[in-house]
């Protein structure tokens, strides 16, 4: 079970570095969302504003513009490269079907001559779905979420 | 400080255009420091933000640490965050709530209104000595609050807020009376991020209608239509018609309304929508609002602004409803915080509405700044290259001045008339002639 979920994660990383949007979407349940907390510790995304809070149209819309030939904060686009660590299972959560996930994460960003890194904790929670998995949600703490930031265009 | 001279300033701001030390030279970056951030009103943060005594908020004004704090009377403080002992700063948390502030060098201590409330072993300092010395923490020269908006100025003399922002002050009634309990509270935090390029590029950006369907087009969907901005999600809202049906430039930007007065201060009119706001939510704000305003309701919740732009450095966008702050921090490195702001008493499902459009359109992701992000720093990199001198500001010169004694004027469209209005205060102040 474990080495499933590892190569879930593991999957879901790749996607993202090479831009394959549509299928990163699709990992998603109908029901799913990406959520990135401006502030440490948050329990509710409508108690604060947030870097990403992103139900399945949102993310739609926001993938779409990584794809139109006129995403000017895109161009050159960035490169990166997501590192999925310490992948542990919660011994928490306890509902059928679905599985919690912490792991940590970085984010390398590579975009004219400029080199940046981001980190945090992530979790996932996992339903079980056709032998495999959907993502019911992401959502990644950053270390420096309430910090200066310079503009973000690649999820995390 | 530098010697630029008032004649030599006056030639970078011509009529249609400005010489790009406008904004690429540190010694004018340094000059406008001192006489424009130095002098005029600053906007430091709202009420809101300190309700209970004890709260405090640290930020930054004009590149100055400062710490804005709501004392056990009520009264809120703006000063300075620098130690009267040896200069430390004595609070480094972006928010939170004490009995008082304790510097972490000798542990000298001051109330939540500055107040010097001791030093450690105090005879080792002669009779009198802590009594005598001024050693309260030091307020900023002036400060105003107006409907929970702080400002405050680093100079004792100049005109009063309510001069300073004349008619500008009927933008922010109209934000507050949006409101069914006549407030707004900033309760969510902000954001915070950096862009490489001069403050003064986005305080022109942001009345600069031309630049819209341009430089957001991937905002768009295939209608030319940007994702929601406003409204309850079940209720039907409005879309920003960013291009017209034929995906060509719409006419409607070329009638939008702006305008702006003296002391810099502009305005852009709201936006063409594709639906108006209605449903079982907005019917809950509208019968609120009815309760609270009674036959003035219509007209309060009539949105007739995008952004009001408060010079130098801050602005309420009205859309999707915030207070953007710019700080300067270097000729080439600009700091921008991001303030939502709810409306009080309305349906709490439209602040959530809100909340999620300041997420989409004005976080450090934001689908709206990145770009404009971009293009500063991209004009900034550009400016410096030697290929010639001026930025060309020559876009419908159609200011109708009012006569008034505000210096009002209408003007429409594309027109780069706010820009123009922005650099005639730029120099004034500059000039030492406001």
């Amino acid at each position: 079970m474990l080495s499933e979920i590892e190569q879930f994660l593991y999957r879901e990383a790749r996607l993202l570095d090479e831009r394959r949007w549509e299928d990163w979407i699709n990992l998603f349940a109908d029901d799913g969302y990406y959520w990135v907390p401006a502030y440490p510790d948050q329990e509710d995304p409508y108690k604060n504003v947030s870097i990403f809070f992103d139900d399945k149209e949102l993310m739609t819309t926001r993938l779409n513009r990584l794809n139109h030939p006129d995403i000017h904060a895109q161009k050159p686009a960035s490169r990166t490269l997501h590192v999925v660590s310490n992948i542990e299972i919660s011994n928490e959560h306890d509902v059928e079907g679905e599985i919690l996930v912490y792991s940590t994460l970085q984010m390398m960003e590579f975009r004219l001559d400029k080199q940046t890194s981001y980190g945090g904790r992530a979790q996932h929670l996992l339903r079980e779905k056709d032998g495999g998995f959907e993502l019911a949600w992401k959502r990644v703490d950053l270390i420096n979420c309430d910090g200066v930031f310079e503009p973000l265009a690649i999820p995390f | 400080m530098t010697s630029l001279s008032n004649e030599h300033l006056r030639t970078l701001v011509q009529p249609d255009r400005v010489h790009r030390d406008f904004y690429i030279d540190p010694d004018v970056f340094d000059l406008e420091m001192d006489r424009i951030f130095g002098k005029i009103w600053l906007f430091v943060g709202h009420t809101s933000q300190v309700p209970n005594p004890g709260d405090y908020i640290t930020t930054t004004v004009a590149r100055q640490p400062v710490i804005m704090s709501r004392h056990r009377d009520g009264e809120v403080h703006v000063m300075f965050n620098r130690c009267t002992h040896r200069g430390a700063q004595v609070c480094l948390e972006q928010f939170g709530n004490t009995k008082r502030f304790e510097c972490p060098y000798h542990a000298w201590v001051f109330h939540t209104d500055g107040r010097f409330a001791g030093a450690p072993y105090p005879k080792g300092y002669e009779d009198g000595f802590l009594k005598k010395e001024k050693l309260d923490l030091v307020k900023l020269p002036r400060t105003e609050i107006y409907r929970g908006f702080v400002f405050s100025s680093l100079s004792t003399d100049g005109p009063e807020v309510d001069e300073f922002l004349g008619p500008m002050k009927d933008h922010i009634d109209a934000f507050c009376d949006r409101a069914p309990d006549g407030e707004v509270e900033a309760c969510a935090g902000m954001f915070r991020y950096r862009y490489a390029g001069n403050w003064k590029l986005q305080m022109e950006n942001q009345t600069d209608v031309y630049h819209i369907m341009f430089t957001h087009v991937s905002t768009t969907d295939d209608d030319g239509k940007q994702f929601r901005r406003e409204g309850a999600e079940e209720d039907e809202a409005g879309k920003v018609k960013v291009l017209a049906d034929n995906q060509s430039l719409s006419e409607q930007w070329e009638e939008l309304p702006l305008g702006g007065h003296r002391h810099g201060h502009v305005f852009m009119g709201r936006f063409a929508m594709d639906k108006a706001n209605q449903g079982p939510v907005y019917d809950r704000y509208k019968a609120a609002m009815e309760e609270s305003y009674g036959d003035q309701a219509e007209e309060n919740m009539t949105v007739r602004t995008h952004n009001s732009i408060f010079y130098p450095h801050w602005s309420i966008q009205h859309l999707t409803q915030h207070i953007r702050v710019m700080n300067p921090i270097s000729v080439d490195c600009t700091e921008n915080v991001i303030i939502p702001l709810k409306l009080k008493g309305a349906p709490e499902e439209m602040w959530q509405a809100s909340l999620r459009s300041n997420n989409n359109s004005h976080s450090p992701s934001g689908m709206v700044m990145s770009d404009d992000m971009e293009v500063w720093v991209r004009c900034h990199e550009g400016l410096k290259t030697q290929s010639t001198d001026w930025v060309v500001l020559a876009r419908g010169m159609d200011e109708k001045y009012s006569g008034d004694n505000q210096g009002s004027y209408d003007s429409k469209g594309t027109s780069e008339s706010g820009a123009r209005n922005q650099q005639l205060a730029w120099v004034d102040l500059m000039c030492g002639e406001s």
